[in-house]
């Protein structure tokens, strides 16, 4: 079992027309992944990469059941897809869409309080079963089904996490990108927590970076664990230097956090390793794994 | 954005908050005759940077003249604004760089009785429009709201819907204020909580904001960043942004959609997302050479916007060396990277020695490319060896190339394989 999506999940890719969506609609759908439709408006009743495509996502859920959408709009249009796509009741919605104007996301965290719909992203590479389904852009050619699950708040940084567990054997059962917008759907905590659960998931990896509180969060999680499975962790900007700042306010709201030390700190306390080299992710956690 | 406090304070003006009447002086005569047309003084003479700390500043050229001076006659006004214009103003905000002073804005000094800390922002974890307030407002917020968390007030503004008058005199009353300097600063809220989502801020700080001996509220600095992902729906921002654009790497990264932040020293960074950048930027501080900027370019199929990447960098005259970290995934591929850096050398020759990482989608095929046109370059297998190989360039110093010796016979070999 991976987490968030199986070889079952009904998949619709909203903008599949567009030269993005169209590239990697089509490579998603050349290994396996189960796209079984497309939306963009005007273009309802067309086929494209060999799937139907619909004026709505409403219509393409009444004909092909789809539960779960990718989204490639622009970002002028990005926060009204993703409504529309809760709108329809879909149970995942993956973003791809980066530069979502802040307060567009900000009404789409405010449609997510209300539905049952789990929003990953936006600014997201997606997230990829190895050997099922890819939602989004993961690169194909790197993964390879196994032990380790991922969680990052990286894209690019993403990949060598997956190559390195590819390298040396251990595989992945599902690697997600949350997004690194200030305003995203789902957590890091609620992917670690999805991964404790999930049974092919033996270890975990977390990439994280300088900002936000989502480390922190995911320190707090895992102390509330008694029995859990090992993590490795990676914070990027450890030595990126503040640059210009405007006031106060952004480093008073969540005082003493944000910083690499802040997170470093607070996930070794609740017993993860983290590594200071990304060079370093995947042998670390073969040495977890053994010991 | 950054936008200048002149440029906030006119912002708000428009929403109806209350400020100082006040000049921008770009010389000397303009401050005096500015000062004159102020009143009879005594005035504040205020640089004019995207960053805050300026009364704790000091000048690159002067390090006893802060940022924000107050004079008392206009010849003053005059002598101070001649020191700080063309000067570089260094505070505990900007990179020790500093920043250029090109503007100086002029207002009446007033003092008030008390000064309070307002600030408005997203807030990631609850997805909100959050409201900071607090009564030890002034230079040492930081500090005095580190040292007494309970001063700070945290209010949720909600997810864009209006505030109602009862819900923002209910937060502006947390201040303890007194009646009426507190229905002055609930209709301050809601105007600024109008302004917030008509303009897509991302942040109005008000530091301080002055409660008159009368209880009338007055915003005696202003400080506002706008979204830079909503300017395309904001003509009249995007506007005042293009005037505040300072070196032609920031020009050219505003263009292309580029996350670019420019750093202390000088090796060249250049990757593809920003958590990548960031390990680069690590991995090269962590071997202990200086690197100058941040690049992330975001993944892009078109070879024309990476070469603007590569020539963004090679218009900041400090970098020496570059480093290249590039996992290509998805539609950034590595070949794309390999013919954006040969277009743009292409159109700015660089002699700089270039370390490059490439894995991924057609490195090799990049790599080859790379290897035929004779550029500089010293591929390596990962990041820890990248960081180690631009140490040990940056130690041989004196074997950089110059351009001039090679470009031209590189020139011909590089067309010929684009």
């Amino acid at each position: 079992m991976a987490i968030l999506v199986n070889a079952s999940t009904r998949i619709i890719c909203q903008g599949i027309t567009g030269r993005q969506g169209s590239f990697h609609c089509e490579r998603a759908i050349a290994s396996g992944t189960n796209i079984v439709g497309g939306v963009r408006k005007g273009k309802g009743g067309s086929r494209h990469l060999g799937v139907p495509v619909f004026d709505s996502v409403d219509e393409a859920v009444e004909v092909t059941q789809a539960n779960a959408s990718v989204i490639f709009v622009p970002p002028a249009n990005a926060a009204d897809a993703i409504i529309e796509a809760v709108d329809a009741g879909l149970d995942l919605v993956v973003c791809v869409t980066e530069r979502i104007p802040v307060l567009d996301m900000v009404r789409v965290r405010h449609r997510l309080n209300t539905g049952s719909t789990l929003l990953v992203g936006p600014n997201s590479p997606g997230l990829a079963v190895p050997g099922v389904s890819t939602l989004g852009i993961m690169p194909q050619g790197i993964f390879l089904p196994g032990r380790i699950g991922i969680v990052s708040r990286a894209s690019t940084l993403t990949y060598e996490a997956v190559d390195q567990t590819t390298r040396n054997g251990l595989g992945q059962s599902t690697c997600v990108g949350v997004g690194a917008d200030p305003v995203v759907g789902a957590s890091v905590v609620q992917c670690l927590a999805q991964f404790m659960r999930d049974e092919q998931t033996e270890g975990i990896i977390l990439i994280g970076e300088v900002g936000g509180t989502s480390e922190e969060r995911a320190a707090e999680y895992l102390s509330s664990l008694t029995d859990r499975k090992p993590v490795v962790a990676y914070i990027a900007g450890q030595t990126v230097p503040e640059g210009r700042r405007m006031g106060h306010a952004g480093t008073i709201i969540h005082y003493g956090t944000g910083t690499a030390e802040s997170k470093i700190g607070a996930l070794q306390a609740a017993g993860v390793t983290v590594v200071s080299s990304p060079i370093d992710i995947g042998r670390t956690m073969a040495d977890q794994l053994s010991s | 954005m950054y936008l200048f406090e002149y440029q906030a304070k006119e912002l708000m003006r428009q929403a109806g908050i209350s400020v100082l009447p006040g000049a921008v002086a770009t010389t000397e005569s303009r401050a005096v005759a500015a000062a004159g047309e102020l009143g009879a003084g005594p005035w504040a003479v205020k640089a004019q940077v995207l960053a805050g700390g300026r009364a704790q500043g000091f000048f690159n050229n002067d390090r006893h003249l802060p940022g924000v001076v107050f004079a008392e006659t206009s010849l003053e006004v005059g002598s101070v604004a001649q020191s700080m214009l063309g000067s570089v103003l260094i505070t505990p905000q900007t990179t020790s760089e500093g920043e250029m002073v090109n503007a100086v804005y002029i207002e009446p000094a007033i003092a008030v009785p008390q000064e309070v800390f307002l600030a408005m922002l997203v807030d990631g974890d609850s997805g909100q429009i959050v409201c900071l307030l607090s009564k030890k407002g002034g230079q040492h917020v930081e500090q005095a709201v580190g040292v007494d968390p309970d001063s700070l007030i945290r209010c949720n503004l909600g997810f864009g819907e209006m505030l109602t008058t009862e819900a923002s005199l209910e937060i502006a009353r947390e201040l303890e204020l007194s009646p009426s300097a507190s229905e002055g600063l609930s209709v301050v809220l809601k105007k600024l909580h109008r302004l917030f989502i008509e303009k897509d801020l991302s942040l109005i700080e008000i530091n301080p904001l002055g409660i008159r001996q009368n209880d009338a509220l007055i915003a005696l600095d202003a400080r506002i960043t706008a979204d830079d992902n909503a300017l395309f729906r904001q003509s009249k921002m995007a506007a005042l942004g293009s005037r505040s654009a300072s070196s032609s790497a920031e020009q050219i990264a505003l263009r292309e959609g580029f996350n670019y932040v420019s750093l202390d020293g000088n090796v060249g960074i250049f990757s593809s997302g920003a958590g990548l950048a960031m390990a680069t930027v690590d991995a090269v501080a962590n071997c202990g050479a200086r690197p100058a900027n941040f690049l992330d370019v975001p993944p892009v199929l078109e070879v024309s916007r990476v070469k603007q990447a590569f020539l963004l960098l090679f218009s900041i005259q400090k970098i020496n060396c570059l480093i290249v970290n590039v996992f290509g995934a998805g539609i950034m591929r590595c070949d794309t990277i390999a013919d954006g850096l040969l277009l743009a050398h292409l159109e700015a020759p660089v002699g700089i020695p270039i370390v490059m990482r490439l894995a991924g989608t057609n490195s090799e095929l990049a790599i080859s490319r790379l290897e035929k046109s004779g550029l500089p370059i010293q591929f390596v297998e990962n990041l820890e060896a990248g960081a180690r190989k631009i140490v040990s360039i940056k130690e041989q110093d004196g074997s950089t190339l110059t351009h001039s010796s090679w470009a031209k016979k590189a020139w011909l070999r590089i067309r010929n394989l684009i």
